[in-house]
């Protein structure tokens, strides 16, 4: 598959003090929508930068669409829409002077750059603020108007930082609705901290942690690496018919149960175990139990299950992480190496 | 070209809405008034209109115009630029200079709508003062040089601008290099170069007719410039000066002009307000936004 951006041993250190990335290979598919995951600085809004020539790397480079970015790569960033976090726009513009100035950074002749601000207001819900001056806007405004404002020269490729951070549930809803529906023509790098963002959208993701890679694949992959030995039961019936079950489910080998809150048995099944067999076993005492099965939990959160377990395992590495003239893509998981 | 001359545009439209720059232009305004009426019967026409620019490059709009040069690149504003400009396709080439063209034309566009109508006025109204021979080029001129010193200082203000992140910072610096300058350049005789030594000469160049302008620049006087820092360091150090202190004079009135360059004006000024550019430019394309 072509790739829309590629970094190859990118690193970003913050005037000798500070290393922001490091060592980071990355590949995005063309056609794909990218979640840039990773705990708050993590290097994620770093990246960005870098590929936009907003900043130098200390070391390495990025490619988008084979083109090198650069401070003055006029080329590749007009095959970038970005929508930066909480994005600071000229306050004192109103909504369609700015459009129409980042039209005119774009190229765009008027009567292309007219019609299609206008269009744009109004896709995002803005028209009925185009006399008020960006500074009055809210943070809901602030984000619609700056998704406006990547989308204006039409780029094949979004990149946008922490798009739903500080929006209220129907402005995120909106904001996810439209990476949805924007991904089907365009690449999209969504680059945030919030899981549950990326499940909904997203069908590649990318896991940093401390500055590098930690995982990169496929959204199925992701969760394959899942170990799925974890089971809740959401039950309902007597607290003492909870505790007998529970006893009952201990007294069976390779699996531990525990007594959750709301009326809910946790199981925690051994690698060895069969987990179809045992849990045909743990029903079975449900069903000659008073208790009455709800439902049946495989894990909390499959996404923040294997997040978090791919942020541990990579600090369990410890010294390994270190690398001498290797491919850092070589310490990354990645997805491909799964199926 | 539509990048730059969106983001001119966009500068000039900021600017000119600004609460700064609309205060500037009445209290320039205001001033001058103050200037000419307070000094109407006075003053020949020459120093009058020397007196009238002399806010513009000693004090207090020459501050204003550091205020105005550093800000594109500095505080705040960078964070915007970053978000809302420098993250589309626009080289940092294009918009610094766009920045900067915004700058010097809204300095000079002020400075020039306020003095050519009041130097008009004192020029050609009736007057009880004593008559004087100011000249059409002389006029011309004068309002070059200090033009050339205003632009000069919003480059240096955009350099700073560039090395110190914070605003503020690069105001202080700014105020710290430019109000002492005149000492510095009296001890390598570059006096003229000086803001005080230009707004003292003005008279001078005031006076001049157009086919009087190539005047022979005097030989550099080593010697002179030798003792000048023999001096300076001597003062430095804490002993008096051994030199007579001359004769008090009216502050436009010294005579020690006649030998003023306007060539050597302009390069003294021009060139490092194109290196000043430069630099900032390169300053810019190297660090991080």
């Amino acid at each position: 598959m072509p790739l829309a951006i590629r970094t190859e041993r990118l690193t970003k250190i913050y005037a000798s003090r500070l290393v922001a990335v490091n060592d980071l290979s990355l590949e995005v598919p063309q056609g794909a929508i990218f979640g840039l995951l990773g705990p708050n600085g993590a290097g994620k809004t770093t990246t960005v930068r870098l590929l936009l020539g907003l900043h130098r790397p200390s070391a390495g480079y990025a490619e988008v669409m084979g083109r090198r970015c650069g401070v003055n790569r006029v080329s590749v960033r007009k095959l970038i829409g970005y929508l930066p976090t909480n994005p600071k726009l000229p306050g004192h513009l109103r909504p369609i002077e700015y459009l129409d100035l980042l039209g005119q950074l774009y190229g765009l002749p008027k009567h292309v750059r007219k019609p299609r601000l206008a269009s744009l207001l109004r896709a995002v819900g803005l028209l009925g603020a185009t006399n008020q001056p960006i500074h009055t806007f809210s943070t809901g405004m602030n984000t619609r108007l700056g998704i406006a404002a990547s989308l204006i020269g039409d780029p094949p490729i979004l990149i946008w930082d922490e798009p739903t951070a500080g929006l209220d549930p129907a402005a995120r809803r909106f904001t996810l609705d439209l990476i949805r529906e924007l991904g089907r023509t365009r690449t999209i790098v969504v680059a945030t901290h919030i899981l549950s963002d990326i499940d909904q959208v997203c069908s590649h993701v990318g896991v940093m942690h401390e500055g590098r890679m930690i995982f990169s694949g496929s959204m199925r992959d992701m969760q394959q690496r899942l170990k799925r030995n974890v089971f809740r039961l959401d039950l309902v019936g007597s607290g003492e018919d909870l505790e007998r079950l529970a006893e009952q489910v201990n007294a069976m080998a390779g699996i531990e149960a525990t007594v959750g809150t709301g009326d809910t048995l946790s199981l925690q099944l051994a690698d060895r175990v069969n987990r179809a067999n045992a849990l045909s076993e743990v029903l079975m005492l449900v069903a000659t139990s008073n208790l009455t099965l709800q439902n049946v939990h495989s894990g909390r959160n499959e996404t923040e299950d294997v997040y978090l377990q791919l942020l541990q395992e990579d600090e369990a590495h410890g010294f390994q992480r270190f690398t001498f003239e290797t491919d850092s893509r070589d310490d990354a998981v990645h997805g491909d190496s799964l199926a | 070209m539509m990048p730059f001359t969106a983001i001119l545009w966009h500068d000039l439209r900021m600017l000119w809405s600004s609460w700064l720059v609309r205060l500037w232009l009445i209290a320039t305004a205001l001033l001058a008034m103050i200037q000419i009426m307070s000094n109407w019967e006075r003053f020949q026409t020459a120093p009058l209109i020397a007196v009238l620019l002399l806010p513009y490059i000693v004090f207090p709009w020459s501050l204003v115009v550091m205020m105005l040069s550093v800000n594109p690149l500095s505080g705040s504003r960078s964070g915007v630029a970053a978000d809302g400009i420098l993250s589309r396709p626009v080289t940092r080439y294009a918009y610094l200079l766009a920045a900067w063209t915004a700058r010097v034309t809204l300095v000079l566009s002020v400075f020039l709508v306020v003095t050519v109508p009041t130097i008009a006025i004192v020029a050609l109204a009736e007057r009880p003062a004593p008559a004087d021979e100011v000249t059409f080029y002389g006029v011309a001129a004068s309002l070059a040089v200090v033009g050339l010193v205003l632009t000069f200082l919003v480059s240096v203000g955009f350099l700073l601008g560039t090395l110190f992140r914070n605003t503020l910072l690069a105001i202080v610096v700014l105020v710290f290099l430019w109000f002492p300058v005149n000492l510095v350049l009296n001890v390598f005789s570059l006096e003229e170069f000086s803001p005080i030594s230009l707004t003292q000469a003005l008279p001078t160049l005031l006076r001049q007719p157009w086919d009087e302008t190539e005047v022979a620049e005097p030989e550099p006087d080593v010697d002179a410039a030798f003792r000048d820092a023999l001096s300076f360091f001597s003062s430095l150090g804490g002993n008096s000066n051994p030199e007579p202190k001359p004769e008090e004079r009216s502050f436009f009135e010294r005579g020690d002009y006649e030998d003023f360059s306007l060539r050597r004006v302009l390069l003294g000024y021009g060139i490092p307000t194109i290196v000043s550019v430069a630099l900032a430019t390169l300053c810019f394309c190297l660090r991080d936004v």
